[in-house]
């Protein structure tokens, strides 16, 4: 490799002239490691020219030191001692770039995350480590050859996995940046959880009014297609040219009915509806709301006996009962991620419990259009004592909650039920008066903009506050007086005990990770410790996952309320536009390399390749005859090198890894160094 | 259409949400002027030690987006300067920006600092939270940008010193404030915020007790570069071994004109307390708090981490802070823990965690609306957050309500979409070639 094409310009002529730049990282490695006596060693290294110490490398001035120095010292390799590379080696690479020098002349040793913060009570040894690794980098530096980035072709399409508020959003703004996008929902309609609510906090705003403007501006745009019942089932490709394999579930019902309410009531089967989280029922083919979208009604299959008496009441037209799934192909730039959250569990600790709901249930029930007309009933009476507890699922503490079985416990904080409760507790008082209020809780976390009006608002509405401590759970049992009681360790009352009847008590239900483990897999995106999808780095890159192209945003990433949800659709959607717009795509050059000499054709390569499609066994014309040999797809090559590790003539290397290269490290590595010599060898 | 304005868009702030928001529209090819009124560009951020939850160092996350945004080929960076105006005509922005006087003339300067040297005037460094001192001619921090020295003309002696010793000829006394008329597409406003004053609450004397803090000071106090390079305290230079943190020091405090929640102090004063933690091993740390406001990703373990490390969280109210002959500050607390009780309690050190204030008043230069609270009011909180209520004007962070940095670029990535977006609208496309313009140093 080392004779490989790569060789051009002028600059691989010139004699080596190293220039090494050792960070302090602030204080953050120069606390631990002499940084300067590693630049002093390094000096003294062969084809060193020049070794620097700066408090900032990552800094403009730190930068332009090393640009300067390319520039005055004609240096023709460089090194940076500082952090891990996933921060700065990109960084470090454009300073050298925008010095004339190719940026893959560029070689990165972390000293802070490998040495300073992981050997704190040893500085001696510290230092020499950190010596030790620029000596290594140093050594493949002096054997790196100019590379040229791989571009492909980047398709201008995204599809988007979830329809709810994320994805609307999402799938809007790609649309009008001028991107094609096909907006991927697993269930029969739009609309997602936002759908339920009634009025959004913190303006009030009707929820489903946010949802019909964008139902029209999705439904009414030709660069989006929306597959409704439809789930990922394949991805192949890359970032810039993947290959998303969609399946659609059969909807049953082909074309508008002309008398739908007729043809539900003709349906036998009832099921709980889901869209009022259990507190009504529904028939097997049915339209979940008023405004849905699309506004076509739905078979679900799950429940449906195909007894036929719709298809009957329909007169025969517009149902098909008898549909298949259908598998498609889509090609796309990128992929985001908007599926939203589950809703906590709360059967294991109060389902045995009567006259208990959950905030969302008890949403519905305000809602006019809800399950119980707006009115405040529980099994047909009056709710004239209402309680909210929360955190219910949420802020989970070892040793005092159990995890269910094979689960975990939340720990994390489900950032909106605060609020949403007590959004919820305003508008019972404001609307039933009558109703006393009970609101039970750790910390009221009313943080957004407006929404500690809320809590005021509470107060001042004579909601009744009683603060517990997570090591004194509140108890919740069957009343004698009433149908419940709860009793609490009231920090506010001087950790008096009170006990409390109601009529009912609402559950602030945490947010819990999506259980789509199938999803996950087929797009092979890891999860956080607390069960939501990971973004690379909550401040660097907030709406990336760790597989590139593939991004992230909304309730999927952590909890979110709607306005967040937006922003961050809003900035998923900036992120694809920002790789795709250009319409080609700039990959590493760390690509398999085969050298055509020696390879035999065996195929052990192709056997241990981790990339459809990245490897393949081609004829070539060689001397005169047909001789088989391995070739690389530039653009589906990651660089693993698991193809290098097998190949039995070593006529497989990686750019910028290659095998000479990792051995002049060791050996660097190992070498003996004296600290007084003129020059090191 | 490009070639209409100066600029397609005129960014106002070069704290994180601007810089993020300028970076995310120049890479779609876009070009963008950031006007920031301080001397360098990275806002409050820069000047943090470590950022929670992930703990990373402020310094290693800032300052790369500070030099991608400033050798960006589409953005252009201008500091120190201020926009006096900004009127949309013809579906057009139009603003008056000015440039305040450094005295140094920016383009000579090489960022040499020999003025800084030969300078005989100490002042307090406000970078330092005036716990160190500075020049009157001098760099504003390390790692700013531009790398460009400024004379503080209200301290400067007129000794000439500075004057005869720069090689660049950069020193210019009688350096007027310079105006230019610039047009543009689009406007983004990350004006971010400031904190409120430390005698906001007077019976928390955090104006006149050397030893009561602002959780910024404490930032210095604690970053690897900062005045002593560990923390001590102010009076006596004696490394702290109680501390005190007062939340709520400013919000959620009708009498004050701040009902609202400030957001980011329960965690920031977390994770200082963790940090001191860690420098200073034998400390004891004491929070009073309202309601601990862990709502974030990875918020709440945090929280809890530093509960199970020994850090005291004391529901409380802190009615008045006074000091001893020894200016170690006491505490008077109503604990609403157990049995209620009045307590005081003396502490080596303590630190207010004040309010945070909106960073921009746009009356008279804009005619974008805020709300009762001061913030940029949101015209569609629900389906865009970015838009303001004049038309062609987005807002990112804390410009629109306190914010920490997670959410602040998320917004960010978000001002910068419905930016491209409604330059779209407008029939502006990025241009073709690199619109590279002379980048301030």
């Amino acid at each position: 490799m080392s004779d490989a094409p790569q060789e051009k310009g002028p600059r691989f002529h010139a004699p080596l002239r190293v220039g090494v730049y050792v960070c302090r990282c602030g204080g953050n490695i120069s606390d631990v490691v002499d940084v300067e006596k590693v630049a002093e060693m390094a000096e003294k290294l062969p084809d060193v020219v020049v070794a620097r110490v700066h408090t900032f490398m990552c800094s403009d001035p730190g930068q332009g030191m090393i640009e300067k120095d390319v520039r005055e010292l004609r240096l023709n390799r460089v090194i940076v001692a500082s952090c891990a590379p996933s921060l700065h080696e990109t960084t470090f690479r454009l300073t050298v770039m925008r010095a004339g020098l190719n940026p893959f002349l560029y070689e990165h040793a972390n000293i802070r995350e490998q040495v300073s913060w992981s050997h704190k009570s040893t500085p001696d040894e510290a230092t020499e480590k950190a010596f030790r690794l620029v000596a290594a980098a140093v050594a493949k530096a002096r054997t790196l050859q100019p590379l040229e980035p791989v571009r492909v072709t980047a398709e201008r399409r995204v599809v988007v996995i979830g329809g709810g508020i994320t994805g609307l959003k999402a799938a809007v703004d790609l649309s009008r940046r001028g991107f094609g996008v096909t907006l991927v929902e697993k269930t029969p309609f739009l609309g997602g959880r936002v759908a339920r609510l009634d009025k959004l906090f913190p303006t009030e705003t009707p929820a489903r009014e946010v949802l019909a403007e964008l139902f029209e501006k999705v439904q009414n745009d030709p660069s989006i297609e929306v597959l409704t019942l439809t789930e990922v089932k394949g991805i192949s490709g890359a970032l810039g040219m993947f290959d998303v394999t969609l399946e659609t579930a059969p909807r049953g019902v082909t074309g508008p009915l002309d008398d739908p309410e007729k043809v539900f009531s003709a349906c036998p089967v009832e099921v709980d509806d889901e869209f009022d989280y259990g507190l009504s029922k529904r028939k097997a083919i049915y339209m979940p709301w008023k405004g849905c979208a699309p506004a076509l009604p739905a078979i679900d299959f799950e429940n449906c006996t195909k007894c036929g008496k719709c298809v009957e009441a329909a007169g025969g037209k517009g149902i098909e009962l008898d549909g298949e799934p259908v598998r498609r192909t889509v090609k796309a730039g990128a992929v985001l991620i908007a599926t939203g959250f589950d809703l906590y569990d709360h059967t294991r600790e109060y389902g045995h419990l009567p006259n208990v709901v959950t905030l969302p249930q008890l949403i519905r029930m305000l809602d006019e259009e809800g399950p119980t007309g707006g009115r405040l009933v529980w099994n047909g009476k009056e709710v004239k004592r209402i309680g909210f507890l929360h955190c219910v699922g949420s802020r989970q503490v070892a040793g005092i909650h159990e995890p269910p079985e094979g689960g975990r416990l939340n720990e994390y904080c489900s950032r909106v039920c605060c609020t949403a409760t007590l959004h919820a507790a305003v508008e019972v008082r404001k609307r039933f008066p009558d109703t006393k209020v009970f609101d039970f809780y750790q910390d009221i976390r009313t943080y957004g903009r407006g929404h500690e009006d809320f809590y005021e608002d509470a107060s001042n509405a004579d909601v009744l506050f009683f603060r517990w401590r997570v090591e004194d759970q509140p108890v919740v049992e069957e009343g004698s007086s009433a149908p419940l009681a709860v009793r609490v360790k009231d920090q506010l009352s001087w950790n008096e005990e009170l006990e409390t009847d109601l009529d009912l008590l609402v559950l602030a239900v945490g947010m819990v990770p999506r259980d789509n483990r199938e999803l996950l897999d087929v797009l092979k995106v890891p999860s956080s410790s607390d069960g939501f999808l990971q973004e690379v780095h909550p401040k660097l890159r907030p709406v990336e996952t760790a597989v590139p192209g593939i991004l992230l945003a909304g309730t999927a990433q952590s909890p979110m309320d709607t306005v967040e949800c937006a922003s961050s659709a809003a900035a998923a959607a900036a992120k694809a536009a920002a790789m795709l717009w250009s319409g080609y795509i700039e990959l590493e050059p760390f690509i398999a390399n085969v050298d055509e000499d020696k390879c035999t054709g065996c195929g052990d390569c192709l056997a241990a390749c981790n990339y459809d499609g990245a490897l393949s066994i081609v004829e070539k014309e060689k001397d005169g005859a047909k001789v088989k040999v391995a070739a690389v797809n530039a653009a589906l090559c990651k660089g693993c090198g698991a193809c290098v590790a097998v190949c039995p003539e070593r006529a497989i290397d990686i750019n910028g890894w290659t095998l000479e290269q990792y051995e002049a490290m060791v050996e660097a590595f190992v070498a003996d160094y004296d600290e007084n010599a003129e020059e090191q060898k | 259409m490009t070639s209409r304005t100066d600029y397609d868009v005129l960014i106002v702030g070069g704290g994180i949400a601007g810089l993020q928001a300028a970076i995310d529209i120049g890479d779609q090819g876009y070009r963008v002027l950031v006007v920031e009124k301080e001397p360098s560009i990275g806002g409050k951020m820069i000047a943090l030690s470590k950022v929670f939850p992930t703990l990373d160092c402020a310094s290693c996350i800032c300052t790369p987006r500070m030099a991608e945004a400033a050798h960006h080929d589409n953005v252009t960076i201008m500091t120190y300067a201020e926009v006096a105006s900004i009127e949309r005509s013809d579906g057009f922005f139009s603003a008056r920006v000015i440039q305040k006087p450094r005295f140094v003339r920016e383009r000579n300067c090489i960022g040499c600092r020999k003025c800084e040297y030969v300078c005989p005037v100490d002042v307090p460094d406000e970078f330092e939270g005036n716990l160190g001192a500075r020049k009157a001619i001098y760099i504003p921090f390390t790692n700013a940008i531009p790398q460009v020295a400024l004379l503080d003309i209200d301290n400067c002696i007129r000794c000439g010193r500075c004057e005869t010793v720069c090689p660049a000829d950069a020193i210019e006394y009688d350096q007027q404030p310079e105006e230019k008329t610039l047009s543009f597409g689009a406007v983004v406003l990350t004006t971010g915020y400031e904190l409120s004053p430390m005698n906001t609450k007077p019976e928390y004397r955090g104006d006149e007790l050397v030893n009561v803090l602002n959780p910024l000071q404490v930032e210095r106090l604690l970053a690897p570069h900062g005045p002593y390079g560990r923390v001590l305290r102010p009076s006596d230079g004696k490394m702290p071994e109680s501390v005190a943190y007062v939340l709520c020091a400013g919000s959620r405090d009708k009498s004050i004109g701040v009902p609202y929640c400030s957001r980011i102090c329960c965690m920031a004063a977390i994770k200082q307390a963790i940090l001191l933690s860690g420098a200073l091993p034998l400390v004891d740390i004491t929070i009073f708090y309202m309601d601990i406001r862990a709502f974030g990703k990875g918020y709440e373990q945090f929280y809890q981490n530093a509960k199970s490390m020994g850090i005291e969280f004391v529901k409380g109210k802190v009615a008045k802070i006074n000091e001893d002959d020894e200016h170690n500050p006491i505490v008077r607390v109503e604990v609403q823990e157990g049995e209620s009780r009045v307590e005081e309690r003396k502490f080596d050190m303590v630190v207010l965690m004040q309010a945070s204030l909106p960073g921009w008043c746009p009356s008279g230069v804009c005619a974008v609306e805020t709300s009762e609270d001061g913030f940029l009011t949101r015209k569609a909180p629900h389906s865009s957050p970015a838009l303001t209520t004049m038309e062609g004007v987005f807002t990112a962070g804390a410009a629109a309500g306190p914010k920490d940095i997670p959410d602040t670029i998320a917004e960010a990535g978000s001002a910068a979409m419905e930016t491209v977006l409604y330059l779209r609208s407008l029939g502006v496309e990025p241009g073709t070639e690199s619109a590279a313009q002379e980048v301030s140093r």
